[in-house]
């Protein structure tokens, strides 16, 4: 039974940071028609950001203190996005998607070396975090309380993002320009700040999973690169552009892949492969995707 | 059982391989030259030596997950370069220039960029490469372009097995594959004779099912009635392992082998750590102490049999014993200002290896040997390299050292976890590896390793 309880919380915990991951994906998608090769490297920079932020703080701060890393590693990561799209991605614009593509890829790898050369080979970690929250007994079992609160975060962030995008003026605008970019433009909407924008919010999203991620695993080489291909199943599950979508996908596919680690564990990616060529077969926009 | 009858019991244990436990473990000393800047004092160079540089071509990991193995290679391969060129280079003319590549690029593009290296660099001796998944694919091009190689790592059985059963060009420095896994056994069989459940979670690919399966066979033949009760495979790259480690925890092992490595294994540990697995089992890893050495925090728990791929970590052979060693780890910390990994001593040593035979071979004709005369100097030959005596076997081209493997400690001087000295199990390497000449695969049996046919056909099985 405790082995069950934990496998859910496992679950929504993967699920939590897929989905960070993936609704920032999707909705750089759906507002600029961008497929971003490199958002990975976004996850992966946010989690550098705050191992190094919080190791450098760890000597004159309590540990509680340094959970003000987590938002600022994601803010620092949304500001290197803003400062990238307008010098990298804007260019690109009206190009055909091929090119998007090859820029977004060659910025992964520009990325990837990137912080290498800034952070070096090895691994980078704030356990402290996870440690100052303790931990949970689940009948003789221990949890991490930190897993319990970033699962929370991932509730907060799904529900802000929704507010955000469907309670607010700037949501408005988004999904104007989402819909129809030049009738935007005609109606006097500034849509080059729109793009700016809607990039640099993927990006936190991105920034604040490898955020949270960073204290209870390691920010390693490569991580951004792993994390983006499961990405693509989930938003290709959800629907790419559907916010809904990435949700749910990420739910999906978290959920999947804890059931065959534990029962059938040789199935883990085939299934999710599986099951992305099913719903691609019978609804080729996914489940949330805007049908053509 | 008092705790000096175990210890004798198992010193006993460990006699059937002629290994020993604590630092007094070091195999036979060696016939072949010191490695480190004593060679300087090699017989005079004889004959004309053209004074053109030496090339060389060097695939590792400088990026991904694996860099954390690749990049102390590169540095063990730039030290023994720089030392060289120090005294004028081989044979105190030939400078070396390296052309290093990313062996991240994958393994087509590594075979491009191996053929590229000969064909338009013109390089005279190809070093490198980490992962079993490259050295099969370009092995076989080393013999074809005839080019000198003498990898580092990639030390999957398959290799001198399969892909180049007659290798001419190519020869590999550190310890074959297979002997991980054995060695690993040996060591959980030494410090917990007891264990009988057995859990594993290994990479996905060639390297953790070669580890699990002569973990489990050798384990196997060693404790009677062992049993495998969970096995989880997550696949390179993989940093999320709560699940993998709720999964374990539900099969309520005593023992888990650990063959994930690298970033991996850094962000495996710290959520068992988190998941109270370290309090519920032991611990046998075949590379937690396989990367830089400072990767592994001090958070490391204590007491986890804690593997190098069964090669070399930097603190043994002791100093006292051992002063190669000594000084090889003093100028690699101060050149990097860290501690050398197994792959340091492999990339270090095969550079030495190299110029010792060279040395050999121009002593015997003269000038600049070519290639089959250094090949001769090669094959069969010896080296007092840092983590001890290296040979070559003449008949796969296979460098063999003694194994070792050791409990994690937090010692003070140190930021990351060393071994506990009296927990260290060295074992000859021929107590554990197929003698020459053992059949092949496909060669009268279909095991997948000749280690393995050997294990099975020839090792005793332990009775209850």
């Amino acid at each position: 039974m405790e082995i069950l309880v934990i496998q859910v919380l496992n679950s929504l915990f993967y699920a939590a940071v897929l989905f960070l991951i993936a609704a920032g994906l999707s909705l750089i998608f759906g507002v600029m028609g961008i497929v971003n090769m490199a958002h990975g490297s976004f996850y992966a920079l946010g989690a550098y950001v705050t191992a190094w932020s919080a190791a450098a703080a760890a000597g004159v701060m309590p540990p509680a203190a340094l959970f003000i890393f987590l938002p600022l590693g994601a803010i620092a990561v949304a500001v290197i996005g803003l400062a990238i799209e307008p010098t990298l991605i804007r260019p690109f614009y009206r190009r055909p998607e091929e090119y998007q593509l090859l820029v977004t890829f060659g910025l992964l790898l520009v990325l990837e070396d990137a912080i290498r050369l800034v952070w070096g080979g090895t691994p980078r970690t704030a356990s402290g975090l996870v440690d100052s929250l303790g931990l949970l007994q689940i009948g003789g079992l221990p949890y991490p309380v930190y897993n319990l609160a970033m699962i929370g975060v991932g509730i907060a962030a799904a529900l802000g993002l929704w507010a955000f995008v469907y309670r607010t003026r700037f949501g408005v605008l988004l999904r104007a320009t989402a819909q129809d970019r030049r009738m935007a433009a005609a109606l006097g909407i500034d849509v080059g700040r729109i793009y700016s924008l809607a990039f640099g919010l993927g990006c936190f999203m991105a920034g604040l999973a490898g955020a949270i991620v960073v204290p209870s695993q390691a920010a390693v080489l490569g991580m951004g690169v792993e994390v983006i291909v499961l990405s693509f199943v989930v938003v290709v599950i959800g629907g790419l552009g559907s916010l809904e979508g990435a949700l749910v996908g990420a739910l999906i596919v978290s959920a999947l892949r804890t059931i065959t680690i534990q029962f059938w564990e040789e199935i883990e990616l085939a299934a999710l492969y599986l099951i992305a060529a099913i719903v691609l077969l019978i609804l080729p926009t996914g489940l949330f995707g805007k049908k053509a | 059982m008092d705790k000096e009858q175990m210890h004798q019991e198992r010193r006993g244990f460990l006699k059937q391989f002629g290994a020993t436990m604590g630092v007094a473990g070091l195999g036979a000393a060696g016939l072949g030259t010191v490695a480190g800047v004593r060679t300087a004092h090699a017989a005079a160079p004889k004959g004309n030596i053209p004074d053109r540089p030496i090339k060389m071509g060097h695939i590792t990991f400088l990026t991904g997950a694996a860099e954390l193995l690749g990049g102390p290679g590169q540095h063990g391969h730039i030290l023994a370069q720089e030392e060289i060129n120090a005294q004028g280079g081989l044979l105190g003319k030939r400078k070396i220039e390296t052309i290093f590549a990313d062996e991240a690029a994958g393994t087509d593009s590594n075979v491009k960029e191996f053929r590229r290296m000969k064909l338009s660099e013109k390089i005279d001796l190809f070093t490198g490469v980490i992962s079993s998944g490259n050295t099969p694919a370009l092995g076989p091009v080393a013999e074809e372009l005839k080019v000198l190689t003498l990898f580092n790592d990639g030390c999957t059985d398959f290799l001198f097995d399969k892909a180049v059963p007659n290798p001419k060009y190519t020869f590999r420095v550190t310890n074959i594959q297979s002997a991980d896994g054995v060695t690993a056994a040996i060591g959980a069989a030494t410090h917990w004779p007891k264990a009988r459940r057995i859990a594993s979670i290994q990479p996905d690919y060639s390297y953790g099912r070669n580890v699990f399966e002569h973990f489990v066979l050798a384990l196997g033949k060693l404790v009677p009635g062992v049993e495998v009760v969970s096995e989880s495979w997550p696949k390179l790259g993989t940093t999320d392992f709560t699940s993998h480690i709720t999964k374990i925890l539900s099969a309520k092992p005593d023992l888990l082998v650990v063959g994930v490595w690298g970033g991996d294994y850094v962000a495996f540990y710290k959520q068992a750590l988190r998941y109270g697995l370290f309090d519920k089992m032991k611990v046998a890893t075949t590379l937690a102490f396989g990367g830089y050495p400072h990767a592994i925090g001090k958070d490391h728990p204590e007491g986890v049999l804690a593997g190098v791929h069964a090669n070399y970590h930097f603190l043994y052979p002791s100093a006292e014993r051992w002063p190669i060693n000594k000084s090889f780890v003093e100028r690699y910390h101060k050149r990097w200002k860290e501690y050398p990994s197994f792959e340091s001593d492999g990339a270090y040593t095969a550079l030495y290896l190299y110029k010792q035979a060279v040395e050999k071979a121009n002593q015997l004709v003269g000038g600049w040997p070519d290639d089959d005369a250094i090949i001769a100097m090669l094959e069969g030959t010896g080296i007092n390299s840092p983590a001890g005596y290296l040979y070559i076997r003449a008949d796969n081209h296979q460098g063999y050292k003694d194994a070792v493997t050791g409990l994690s400690k937090n010692l003070p001087g140190y930021d990351f976890p060393v071994w506990d000295t009296s927990s260290i199990v060295t074992i000859p390497i021929r107590s554990i590896t197929a003698p020459p000449n053992w059949a092949k695969p496909g060669q009268g049996h279909n095991e997948s390793t000749a280690a393995a046919d050997w294990i099975k056909k020839t090792w005793p099985q332990a009775k209850a």
